[in-house]
């Protein structure tokens, strides 16, 4: 049995208190093994977002554990969190979540600099180059396409070479080509043998992926490995 | 990427708003910066006189206030209150060397008001050691005629065989002192018997300055002089000091009125942060997931709020610098520095240059810490909620 690199203990969220809280997560329990393409779908608003948040320490549980790597994230300082998202965790956004006032290139110099790589803009043009967008590095993202966008995103997460990649609905602002060019980009990353987990509502998405989990209700409801 | 980098984008973001945040910053700095030189040089101009009077006492009549003090060196008219006799008296205490009355009056030339000084020519030149730049100096103490300072020289066009009228008298101008950067650049000498006689108050003087033999014993002189005359005795120093205060009070309070300037400036830079932290709501978050600490986030928006402290000081200083030579004359010109005359040059020592700099950085710091805290205060979640 390989290791889990992600392991969610019997995690909860609520969020608000008294009357006006609202259960999130109830209770969710789930481990992703090191290498592994993990698709998270299911209803709006029943938690896939909140999940992935908690995997990569955006978000703190209100019970339970979240193991990465061997670290309990709930124990971590605000620091190391930080660090640890730096490192370990590459992030992509349905909404690119590119800094608008910077170039495509010092978006991922920024990466680099808070993964303590300091000024590396040689690495910051060879990752670009690793997305085919090393001819847009000078310009800032409102410039570029929304697949070109989800790319430099995904060269940012790239930044410090971390084992897992964590994805909230990546393909839901491409059109069907880029779709597709960001699929293959994330297919080559798994075969480089990253962890990735990527929250979706597009199944023929989700068929890239080799396990699938339907959270419903803030709890896993039913899941399935393709190709099996 | 680096903390310097990131921080100058943030800055020229919104470049409206940089250059108003910015302005007022300099605008109050340069208030600082332009009263605190005047004042400076104001205090420079006040020690230059002191200097220029030569002596280590002054005998002033009794119940002389400060304002009476100042005109001592400035050369301004002045009650004609010491009766020669006591002079007699001050001049037999053991310890003083010379003692030189003066007798300030002022008199219309050419619709200008002129001071006119009554000396004894002797003993004024051995106090002063005054040089002629032009024609001769006094030939007997009681010569009716005049010695000009260099700047009334040169304002009226005057030089030797010219004449100066004195209350209605016309008397020549013998000669044209050169120029020694005090009051008697400012001012016209004539014998003192002359003046005693064209102001008909004969008998009498304005004031009376001393030297001592030993300058060890100057507080001993001072009390045997007030024990054997009828008049009050200052120090140089003791002049030189209450004048400074009156000065010092005004500039202070000149001052006050800037630092609230500077202070308005200051909230003008928490205004601005905070708004900027709230449109970087999201972005603080978007860092925050790419790995950006609490620590990178406040220092980013500190260091941005020291910025607008850096620069707002360098231009304060140069507009202020700018000000105080432009505005400088105008301002000066009221009761304790009319009668100076020359316009003091504004005057910064390093020391000051240091301190604007520092108040400004300082209070820009300052301005930052609650911006810089509310932005680091975010969580990544509650901040990328915002689209």
């Amino acid at each position: 049995m390989p290791e889990a690199v992600i392991r969610i203990e019997n995690v909860t969220k609520v969020y608000g208190t008294g009357e006006a809280a609202a259960a999130a997560l109830s209770g969710i329990s789930l481990d992703v093994e090191r290498g592994a393409w993990l698709a998270i779908m299911g209803p709006s608003g029943h938690g896939k977002s909140t999940l992935l948040q908690i995997m990569g320490g955006l978000d703190q549980p209100t019970s339970g554990q979240v193991h990465l790597d061997g670290t309990e994230l709930t124990r971590l300082r605000p620091a190391e969190l930080a660090h640890t998202r730096a490192r370990s965790i590459g992030f992509v956004f349905q909404s690119f979540n590119l800094l608008s006032h910077l170039t495509a290139l010092e978006n991922i110099e920024l990466a680099l600099w808070f993964g303590g790589k300091g000024d590396d803009r040689a690495r910051g043009m060879a990752l670009l180059e690793s997305v085919g967008l090393a001819g847009k590095a000078h310009l800032p993202p409102g410039a570029l396409s929304g697949g070109q966008q989800q790319r430099v995103a995904v060269a940012r997460a790239l930044a410090n070479d971390p084992d897992i990649l964590l994805m909230d609905e990546p393909t839901g602002n491409l059109d069907s080509a880029s779709e597709a060019e960001l699929l293959s980009l994330l297919s080559s990353l798994h075969g480089q043998g990253r962890t990735i987990v990527m929250v979706t509502h597009n199944p023929a998405v989700a068929e890239r992926a080799q396990r699938v989990v339907h959270v419903k209700d803030g709890r896993i409801d039913k899941e399935r490995f393709n190709g099996a | 990427m680096n903390l310097w980098k990131l921080v100058w984008r943030n800055l020229l973001r919104r470049k409206g708003r940089f250059a108003f945040t910015l302005g007022g910053v300099a605008i109050g700095m340069a208030a600082f910066v332009s009263l605190l030189s005047i004042g400076q040089g104001l205090e420079l101009e006040i020690k230059k006189q002191a200097q220029g009077l030569g002596a280590n006492l002054v005998i002033t009549p009794k119940g002389w206030c400060a304002y009476e003090q100042i005109s001592v060196l400035t050369g301004e008219q002045l009650p004609e209150a010491i009766p020669m006799s006591e002079l007699d008296k001050i001049m037999a205490v053991p310890g003083v060397k010379s003692a030189v009355p003066y007798l300030n009056e002022k008199t219309a030339f050419r619709n200008r008001p002129v001071p006119v000084i009554g000396i004894l020519p002797e003993e004024m030149r051995a106090l002063q050691k005054w040089r002629i730049a032009a024609g001769r100096y006094f030939k007997a103490a009681d010569e009716p005629a005049v010695v000009v300072g260099a700047a009334i020289a040169q304002q009226f066009q005057l030089k030797p065989g010219d004449t100066f009228t004195v209350r209605g008298r016309s008397l020549p101008v013998v000669g044209v002192l050169r120029e020694a950067g005090n009051k008697d650049d400012v001012a016209s000498f004539v014998p003192l018997p002359v003046v005693q006689k064209l102001y008909a108050v004969e008998g009498k003087v304005s004031f009376v300055a001393v030297q001592v033999e030993d300058l060890q014993q100057v507080d001993a002189v001072s009390l045997r002089i007030q024990e054997k005359a009828n008049v009050a005795v200052v120090t140089d120093k003791q002049l030189l000091s209450s004048i400074l205060s009156i000065v010092g009070t005004v500039s202070g309070a000149m001052q006050a009125v800037a630092a609230v300037g500077v202070l308005a400036a200051a909230f003008g830079i928490v205004n601005t942060l905070l708004t900027a932290v709230y449109e970087r709501r999201r972005e603080i978050g978007i860092m925050q997931a790419v790995g950006g600490t609490r620590r990178t986030l406040f220092s980013a928006f500190l260091l941005e709020s020291g910025l607008y402290g850096l620069i707002g000081g360098v231009l304060g200083l140069l507009i202020g610098m700018l000000g105080a030579y432009v505005l400088g004359p105008y301002l000066t010109d009221n009761a304790f520095t009319a009668s100076l005359r020359q316009s003091p040059v504004p005057s910064l020592d390093s020391a000051t240059v240091l301190l604007t700099f520092g108040l400004s950085i300082g209070l820009a710091l300052v301005a930052g810490l609650y911006p810089a805290y509310r932005a680091a205060k975010l969580t990544p979640v509650e901040a990328m909620r915002y689209a």
